[in-house]
């Protein structure tokens, strides 16, 4: 991996909780093209490590730096404005503000953005998730798969380098699951990076092109999936894999 | 007829100050009084409506305003506008410090931290004899040399006016959408590249300078101000008077602001008991109509002539679909 293409790196992170150590020592380098699949049983620290990774959270240790530039213990605005984008594990949306209102506000942080750009490509992006029809819907009144989608949606008007998804198929009818994976699919083809974390591993297998395994707080495998499957400490680790 | 309401507005406003000359000195003082507490309801439904910060000590803010141009009129003998907009200055520096250290509070924590200081500011002004008069009151300068009220009643007119509009470009404007989008959810908004604490200083500034500026009015209106102009009775009002309109849209706060203040003359009959009434109206509107009482009816009122009510003011302006290449 050459170090022009590195998007995000984490070296070292730690991340306490009191007596708990959510990350202990993680490093993890996302590379532009990515299709990084983040998976861990239950308290492995992976929503706490994608927390330090964007920003939400500061580390106790260990730095991050964005396109080699170290951010750690700036606020998350300034890692989005370099392109990190992130979805959350309990879907966060400005509920009492429509679909489209939702998309305009990131769009419009950027930089000399003008409203009718920002707003025909907010419609451009609404289309491609099948959400044109309730752009004027508050987001409260959407579905669940549809409030995941409209997350994505929100995390592409920053035209983003690099997104991290935090668990988008948890609690997604299986059709829209399928729309999702298409979607992130087709955005990684036009080049687009993700690091996904979710349960849903068959989900997960369908679209990673890299699998990094967490256990007890720290990194246990980072490579092709075939590769980590078979790995004896990850199986040990995950019963289910 | 597209915008019709904004005609009827027009009309409106026209006629009130066209027929302002016919009303008595007491109504005429009723009304330069509601529209004071207008700036002050707009302003704070900017701060706790449209960005979720429940502050209480916004009328500290208003007499913080008066104060300072009513000492600074009078110490450097400056006109009265500087004062006023000195006033406005003091408020916006001293609210951005407020927003400041407020930056991680929220909900009742931010509430009880403002309400302590609009605490600190009365108990300072009380007791600070030397400077402020305290109890006894502290004479200020008119505004105008005038026999009548009306003056004031235009100028009332003219800060509220003026005041809605800068508000409402505001809110209208992408910093608008940004800082409901801070009241809806700050992670979110952070993590859609909103700088989130630079606007919620930003908030508590333009909205603590707003009550600078209705502080400073009334200062030079009445003549005297005393510790009362902050005190919590006031907040209180202020609560009830933009609660019961509605607090997430500005006419409505506005509305409530001059409903209530109507009412509170109207009913003077009552005595104190008036106020509880106010109380229960408070609670009726919490339980059943959280949006306020004046919402609906402004709904109603912004589709005059078929025009569609946009859900967010600040997407009015935006190209239809059908027009969007």
């Amino acid at each position: 991996m050459s170090q022009s293409t590195e998007l995000v790196r984490g070296v070292g992170l730690v991340k306490r909780f009191g007596g708990i150590v959510a990350n202990d020592a993680v490093d993890l380098v996302v590379a532009e093209g990515d299709l990084v699949g983040l998976i861990g049983p239950n308290g492995s620290g992976k929503t706490t490590l994608i927390n330090v990774l964007t920003g939400h959270l500061d580390p106790d240790g260990g730095e991050v730096r964005v396109r080699g530039r170290r951010v750690s213990g700036r606020p998350p605005h300034v890692y989005a404005g370099m392109g990190v984008a992130r979805t959350f594990q309990l879907t966060q949306l400005f509920g009492r503000m429509t679909v489209l209102e939702n998309m305009l506000v990131p769009g419009l942080t950027r930089p000399h953005s003008r409203w009718d750009e920002v707003a025909r490509r907010a419609r451009g992006y609404l289309d491609f998730l099948s959400l044109s029809d309730v752009e004027q819907l508050h987001a409260r009144n959407l579905s669940g798969g549809q409030q995941k989608l409209l997350e994505l949606g929100r995390c592409l008007m920053l035209e983003p380098a690099v997104l991290f998804l935090d668990e988008p198929f948890a609690g997604v009818h299986p059709r829209l699951r399928d729309e999702l994976v298409a979607r992130i699919r087709e955005l990684h083809q036009g080049g687009r990076t993700f690091v996904v974390v979710d349960h849903d591993m068959e989900s997960i297998l369908r679209i990673s092109r890299r699998l990094v395994v967490m256990a007890r707080g720290r990194k246990i495998a980072d490579g092709e999936p075939a590769a980590v499957r078979a790995d004896q400490t990850v199986l040990a680790a995950y019963a289910g894999l | 007829m597209r915008g019709l309401h904004v005609y009827v507005l027009l009309v409106a406003a026209a006629v009130a100050l066209a027929t302002a000359g016919h009303l008595n000195a007491y109504w005429l003082h009723v009304s330069i009084i509601a529209m004071y507490y207008g700036i002050l309801a707009a302003s704070w439904s900017l701060l706790a409506g449209y960005v979720g910060l429940f502050s209480l000590c916004h009328t500290a803010f208003a007499s913080i305003g008066g104060y300072t141009s009513a000492l600074l009129v009078k110490w450097l003998n400056i006109p009265v506008l500087l004062g006023m907009g000195a006033g406005v200055l003091m408020c916006c520096a001293l609210g951005g410090a407020i927003g400041w250290v407020c930056l991680r509070m929220s909900g009742p924590y931010l509430a009880i931290f403002t309400l302590a200081f609009s605490e600190i500011v009365r108990i300072t002004i009380s007791t600070e004899d030397d400077v402020t008069a305290g109890m006894a009151g502290l004479h200020t300068a008119p505004l105008f040399q005038s026999a009548t009220r009306l003056p004031y009643f235009y100028a009332a007119f003219a800060l509220l006016a003026v005041s809605l509009l800068l508000m409402g470009l505001l809110v209208r404007s992408r910093w608008g959408l940004f800082l409901r989008a801070i009241r809806e959810d700050e992670q979110a908004a952070g993590a859609s590249g909103v700088a989130v604490a630079r606007f919620r200083i930003l908030a508590f500034a333009i909205a603590s300078g707003f009550a600078g500026l209705a502080g400073g009015f009334y200062a030079h209106y009445i003549g005297i101000m005393t510790p009362g102009v902050g005190d919590l009775d006031e907040m209180a009002k202020l609560v009830v008077m933009t609660v019961i309109g509605g607090m997430e849209r500005l006419p409505t706060a506005v509305g409530g602001a001059f409903v209530v203040e109507v009412l509170l003359e109207v009913l003077r009959g009552f005595g104190q008991w008036r106020l509880p009434l106010f109380g229960i109206l408070l609670l009726l509107t919490m339980r059943f109509a959280r949006n306020g009482l004046l919402t609906p009816l402004w709904l109603q009122f912004v589709r005059l002539g078929g025009t569609r009510v946009p859900p967010l003011p600040a997407a009015r302006d935006l190209p239809q679909k059908d027009s969007v290449a």
